[in-house]
């Protein structure tokens, strides 16, 4: 994504600039004309529907983070401007938002970390037409998420590398999306990444059911004896910074968050104010005021701690501790507002009737998700 | 062809009005503004003649404050070619706006002058009929379908008692209604390359244009709140009601 920093000087403010205030319309519309009312769908069926994602990348999301000597329209990648852009997807839904934006974690970490051959061979791809289905392979079937000690394995053969594993929770799984997989390297401490296409023979896919975001069509990936080429590994002898990745990711995942929250957010507002019980409007009661309120702040918690972390990014400076304290806190914010939106909404909110339920199931795996989609 | 789409920025019509406590108008500050729903779909009207190779050239106009150069910008994402922006600080009447475009399209030679048929702030719907009078070209109001065919244009309208076609001859006026089309969602690429794109400043003076008089707003009021209503058990209790409170 373009280089739109804030309209002021000043390090951190979240002024949006005039393009990002105009990107976040159109964003805002899409999602809820689009996104919104096929979520509850996408989530029963665990399909993303037929045309979405090819009408989402006629946004031009992608193309914009390509930057033109690739054939894109960007210039430079910000993360402000991209976690903007998630937050306004993830308020029409979260599950369909990351599998919209799941390219785009693909083709930020190629321009990122990617060797110059390697963004020659694969960023064009992604300001083709039509949307390029590209997920991000970083969870296992480990109890708990290790990046030093991955069970994936890449082991050099030849002039090549075979990789074998498996891999959870993949975005796009039945697109059989071109794949950025993290693995460990024997003999090398920190893991390394290598691009699969999605037809490479030694891949497969399955659909994998999920608690929430069924609806980013979710799968188990599993490498057997697949071979990819040299070229294949990102960054090449440099390496990769599997730790700017991570936390960039972690970023991706919290302005999705910060979005569905955003959402419960005014649904919470408007039928607290509806809702009537003993002769008034249920939020005249202060055990309920409170709570819309307390989703408010943290909200704003939320997004601020987001937006610093993405700022400093931008700006070339560490952010590891700013992402790390951002994605502990929309983890566990994330949760608490949707336990406390269901709740607002009484029965209703247990019921499939109100988003308030799905969405509860969404912000669930934001403390539990790596690596989905890296701003 | 020049098309010439004129845009006004207004309350976005998510929001929520709420009248200033003197009555002389509704609230705008710190409120979310966007362009005149109906005149996105006359801007969206412009840019499928355009590409279906009946247009060359599609020029923007708002008349208001510096800051609806916002909505001019979002005109120039979706794809106007260029921009006219004519500041003005106070609120303008139709008859005005309609002077102002007359002047620029005598400038300017558009074969068609595309707006909404209505801005969704005031409601006025008669800035296109008048810009028709004073520039003495036909009109097409409310608009549901509009084909190009040379030097003519078959516009479909909307109607009390259906839908009515005519014919007109260009250059005219076309007033958008509803159901022409559904916009375009502004690309990304599009909001960056609209940066680079001209927006020319100009104001009354420099038109020739003088402010018509004539309306004054002398008070603004929200619409009564609506009490609520009523259960009966049966037929004739409602009857009973009924005639209690001398409706019937």
């Amino acid at each position: 994504m373009s280089n739109t920093s804030g309209a002021s000087k000043l390090p951190f403010d979240l002024t949006p600039s005039e393009e990002q205030q105009m990107m976040r319309e159109s964003m805002q519309r899409f999602a809820a004309a689009e996104l919104l009312p096929a979520a509850r769908d996408a989530d029963a069926e665990s399909k993303i529907p037929d045309g979405l994602l090819d009408a989402a990348h006629e946004l031009g999301i992608t193309l914009l983070a390509v930057p033109e000597q690739y054939g894109g329209a960007g210039t430079e990648r910000s993360p402000i401007a991209n976690s903007l852009i998630a937050e306004d997807l993830g308020q029409g839904d979260m599950a369909l938002a990351l599998a919209i934006l799941s390219p785009l974690g693909v083709l930020n970490t190629i321009l990122d970390q990617g060797s110059e051959a390697q963004r020659e061979h694969y960023l064009p791809r992604f300001a083709d037409e039509k949307f390029l289905p590209a997920a991000t392979a970083v969870m296992e079937s480990t109890a708990l998420f290790d990046p030093s000690n991955l069970q994936t394995t890449a082991k050099a053969d030849g002039d090549g590398w075979v990789l074998n594993g498996e891999k959870r929770m993949v975005p796009l799984s039945s697109h059989r999306p071109l794949l950025l997989v993290l693995a460990k390297v024997e003999g090398e401490d920190s893991p390394a990444a290598f691009i699969v296409e999605g037809d490479n023979p030694g891949v497969n896919f399955e659909a994998e059911p999920l608690m929430g975001l069924r609806g980013m069509e979710p799968g188990q990936v599993t490498l057997k004896d697949c071979r990819v080429e040299g070229s294949a590994r990102l960054g090449g002898d440099d390496g990769f910074d599997a730790r700017r990745f991570l936390n960039l990711s972690k970023l991706g995942l919290g302005a999705t968050a910060c979005g569905v929250a955003a959402g419960l957010l005014e649904h919470a507002i408007e039928y607290t104010n509806e809702r009537v019980a003993f002769g008034e409007p249920i939020s005249h009661r202060q055990s309920v005021a409170f709570m819309v309120a307390n989703i408010g702040i943290e909200l704003e918690g939320m997004r601020l701690m987001v937006q610093r972390a993405a700022s400093r990014a931008e700006q070339g400076l560490d952010f590891e501790r700013e992402a790390t304290l951002a994605a502990r806190f929309c983890g566990d914010h994330g949760m608490e507002i949707g336990t406390n939106a269901v709740q607002l909404l009484g029965g209703h909110g247990f019921t499939q009737e109100y988003l308030e339920e799905m969405c509860y199931r969404h912000l669930r795996a934001v403390g539990i998700l790596e690596g989905c989609f890296s701003i | 062809m020049k098309l010439m789409v004129s845009v006004k920025r207004v309350v976005d019509y998510n929001v929520r009005i709420q009248v200033k406590p003197d009555g002389s108008g509704v609230v705008t500050d710190g409120v979310k503004m966007s362009m005149n729903p109906f005149d996105e779909i006359a801007m969206e009207e412009a840019l499928r003649i355009k590409e279906a190779g009946n247009a060359e050239e599609i020029i923007a106009v708002t008349i208001g404050e510096q800051k609806a150069q916002e909505q001019l910008r979002t005109a120039l994402a979706m794809g106007a070619d260029r921009a006219i922006h004519v500041e003005v600080d106070e609120d303008i009447q139709p008859l005005t706006a309609a002077r102002v475009l007359k002047a620029l399209a005598d400038k300017e030679q558009p074969g068609m002058v595309l707006l909404g048929k209505q801005a969704i702030d005031d409601d006025q719907g008669q800035t296109g009929q008048m810009l028709a009078a004073l520039w003495d070209r036909p009109q097409a109001t409310f608009a549901s379908k509009v084909d190009l065919d040379g030097q003519k244009a078959k516009v479909t309208r909307e109607v009390d008692a259906g839908l009515e076609t005519i014919e007109v001859d260009l250059p005219a006026v076309v007033t958008t209604d509803l159901r022409l089309n559904e916009p375009r969602y502004v690309k990304l690429p599009d909001i960056m390359k609209a940066k680079k794109k001209p927006i020319d400043t100009t104001s009354l003076a420099d038109l020739g244009v003088e402010a018509a008089p004539g309306l004054k707003v002398t008070n603004t009021a929200p619409p009564p709140e609506r009490q609520g209503g009523k259960k009966v058990e049966s037929v004739d209790e409602l009857v009973s009601e009924l005639k209690n409170r001398g409706l019937i």
